[in-house]
């Protein structure tokens, strides 16, 4: 059953896919004989087949996830999208701190220890990462705007 | 022979580069922490390590080794979590457990441990000595490989994969498609057209490769930590004072030697990697020498067969990868992925062209097999304590490290998104059977296996009968062909077998 509805899924982005393939992707001109075009095509008639196959022949019945998993399981994707759209805006140490608070309670990890870790996490990770190793960590536009105004007080 | 030695001295050249060295010693034993955390296999602590890698800007070949060392450890970790917990950190490890775990539980975890060690070194070492020799060698010949003729090993890589790995054959061929349709998203480097990006300025040079790695090994494993989660620590057995002792290794002996041999070979074959090799190895060993039915039970030799195949099929999976630019498995995927980024395309060509990194990368091998080795030894019960950390703080830590690495690539929080999307879907494909190594390797290879297609019927004029003119094309068709049929063919006659000894008995 999961199978077959994960398959109709997929055979119908494949079948979005293939229509493409078939009907928009054109080259203004060329030379050679196999063209953009060709290779998806060839590829969405395999991806077809195979999927024709599964529903065929479905062998995975139930996913086996206990509903407290599946709402565990929106939760946590639910905060790494929330954690991906506040990675500029509240910056590294903020949006981590966040984070990994809220993770780590929801994982069962109590309150005040999740605190600390997530503490740790967005300090000791910006530390080494930024700082020491020097790689590119987004400061927050948050602070960014609190580093000019001191800055200009500080020339004025 | 002589091109050999000398490769080999400019590899130890750069190997032993006291930055090199450091990164070598410091890959092996991040990797070895990695590999040792609980459901953490290599093939994950390789893809999210990869990108933070990339972000320090280190030079091809440092960069390299750094990977290399981390993959290797984390071969050599996974075999902790397996016995002393009985949860393997990835397929491959999963033969260990049979008998390194009931070790653990009579009170010999020491000398489980110990054991497993020596034979992962023999192992490893064995298979970077064949690759050595063997390396220089394909690469010579493949250079004569025509554009039809890579499309022919293209086909056998995939037929190999669809066969031997993973529960369904229809299902990995499914996943190679899907890794392959995600390899034609983003502008086409023939013709200029752009091909599924809907306007989206984000995707126009296409998906990153570190999204799709880290989206796919990465942010899944880390929703299958989230779904199996169990409150509290896992119980860890104790470390004790047991150590291997000489009589073990002269009962391994053999057993080391043959499990190599097994393991490089089945290594070098396209799509396959450790958990074929450590399969067969311990199945083989089995049969030959289970005299007293004292497999499954802590018999150290079914403990140093799959560990001395695993280590071996890690080396032999670089073979094909470096000699043919086709990864032997899922993690030598990702590794080719890392070349291909630093404008490095691995192949025949590789070893003339780019000698520095070739040898390099074979010499950093040999240092790192020596390396863990006498890290493992005595820093066994440092190791051994990873395994009691608890999730809540492991599964939080994956997530940020993941997004480190992904925004310092340039630093787009869209890709941040991206690898979310491609988390969840990777965690369906896992639930539902998919194995994610076809997906990854279907991604790597696409643009080589479009472009050498398009290449070949170019020469042709468009004529497809250039793809079985040649007698290599052709072997290795045939080869794709038994490669699919021969386990069916197996499987049918085992069947058939085991009909006959119940007909006779009844």
């Amino acid at each position: 059953m999961v199978d077959r509805l994960f398959a109709g899924v997929l055979l119908v982005a494949t079948l979005a896919y293939a229509v493409i393939a078939f009907t928009a992707i054109k080259a203004p001109f060329q030379y050679d004989p196999l063209g953009p075009e060709s290779w998806p095509r060839i590829l969405s008639l395999v991806a077809i087949a195979c999927l024709l196959w599964i529903f065929w022949r479905p062998d995975a019945s139930a996913m086996g996830v206990a509903r407290r998993t599946w709402f565990r399981l929106g939760a946590t994707v639910a905060m790494l999208i929330a954690y991906s759209e506040l990675y500029e805006p509240l910056g590294f140490v903020l949006s981590t701190l966040l984070f990994g608070t809220a993770l780590c309670a929801m994982l069962g990890g109590g309150i005040v220890r999740a605190l600390a870790f997530g503490t740790a996490a967005g300090v000791a990770g910006y530390l080494l990462c930024a700082v020491l190793l020097d790689l590119n960590l987004p400061a927050g536009e948050l602070i960014e705007r609190a580093m000019q105004s001191s800055d200009e007080k500080g020339a004025s | 022979m002589d091109a050999v030695l000398s490769g080999l001295a400019t590899g130890f050249g750069v190997a032993l580069d006291p930055f090199n060295l450091f990164l070598v010693l410091a890959g092996c034993f991040a990797g070895t922490l990695i590999g040792a955390l609980p459901g953490l296999g290599p093939i994950n602590g390789v893809a999210i390590l990869l990108p933070i890698a990339y972000g320090l800007g280190f030079g091809p070949e440092s960069a390299l080794i750094l990977l290399a060392g981390i993959y290797y450890g984390a071969e050599y970790g996974g075999r902790i979590s397996s016995i002393l917990l009985n949860v393997p950190g990835d397929a491959g490890a999963v033969m260990t457990t049979l008998d390194g775990n009931p070790m653990a539980r009579a009170g010999e975890a020491g000398r489980a441990l110990s054991l497993s060690a020596v034979a992962s070194f023999v192992g490893g070492t064995f298979a970077v000595v064949l690759m050595t020799m063997f390396a220089p060698m394909l690469a010579s010949f493949a250079v004569t490989f025509s554009p039809a003729d890579y499309v022919a090993l293209m086909v056998f890589a995939f037929a190999s994969l669809a066969s031997l790995v993973g529960r369904s054959t229809v299902k990995t061929l499914l996943g190679a498609t899907l890794g392959l349709m995600l390899a034609t998203i983003g502008i086409d480097a023939n013709t200029g057209v752009a091909r599924y990006t809907f306007g989206i300025p984000d995707i126009l040079a296409g998906i990153d490769f570190l999204i799709v790695v880290v989206g796919l090994f990465g942010m899944a494993e880390l929703l299958t930590l989230v779904e199996h989660q169990v409150a509290g620590r896992l119980k860890s057995l104790p470390v004790d004072k047991s150590f291997v002792r000489m009589a073990d290794l002269a009962k391994c002996r053999w057993t080391i030697v043959r499990a190599s041999v097994i393991g490089f070979f089945i290594g070098i074959l396209p799509g396959t990697g450790a958990s074929v090799a450590s399969a067969v190895a311990y199945g083989t060993e089995k049969r030959i020498s289970d005299g007293g039915k004292t497999f499954g039970t802590g018999d150290v030799r079914g403990l140093a067969a799959p560990e001395a195949a695993n280590n071996a099929a890690a080396g032999g999976a670089m073979v094909p990868m470096l000699t043919l630019g086709i990864p032997g498995s899922g993690t030598t995927a990702i590794l080719l992925g890392a070349l291909l980024m630093f404008n490095i395309q691995p192949g025949p060509m590789m070893f003339t062209q780019r000698p520095e990194v070739a040898w390099g990368l074979i010499a950093s091998m040999y240092i790192g097999n020596v390396a863990l080795l006498v890290i493992n030894l005595p820093l066994v019960g440092l190791f051994a304590r990873m395994l009691t950390i608890p999730q809540h703080y492991l599964t939080p830590l994956i997530a940020i490290l993941a997004f480190i690495g992904i925004y310092t690539i340039v630093g787009n929080p869209f890709d941040l998104l991206l690898i979310t999307g491609l988390g969840v879907f990777g965690w369906f494909l896992r639930k539902l059977d998919f194995s994610l190594a076809p997906v990854i390797l279907g991604f790597v290879l696409g643009s080589l296996f479009e472009n050498n297609l398009r290449r070949a019927l170019s020469i042709s004029g468009g004529d497809w009968g250039i793809l079985v003119e040649d007698y290599k094309s052709l072997t290795l068709y045939a080869l794709a062909v038994l490669v699919v049929l021969a386990p069916v063919w197996l499987a049918r006659r085992a069947r058939r077998m085991d009909g006959e000894a119940a007909a006779d008995r009844g």
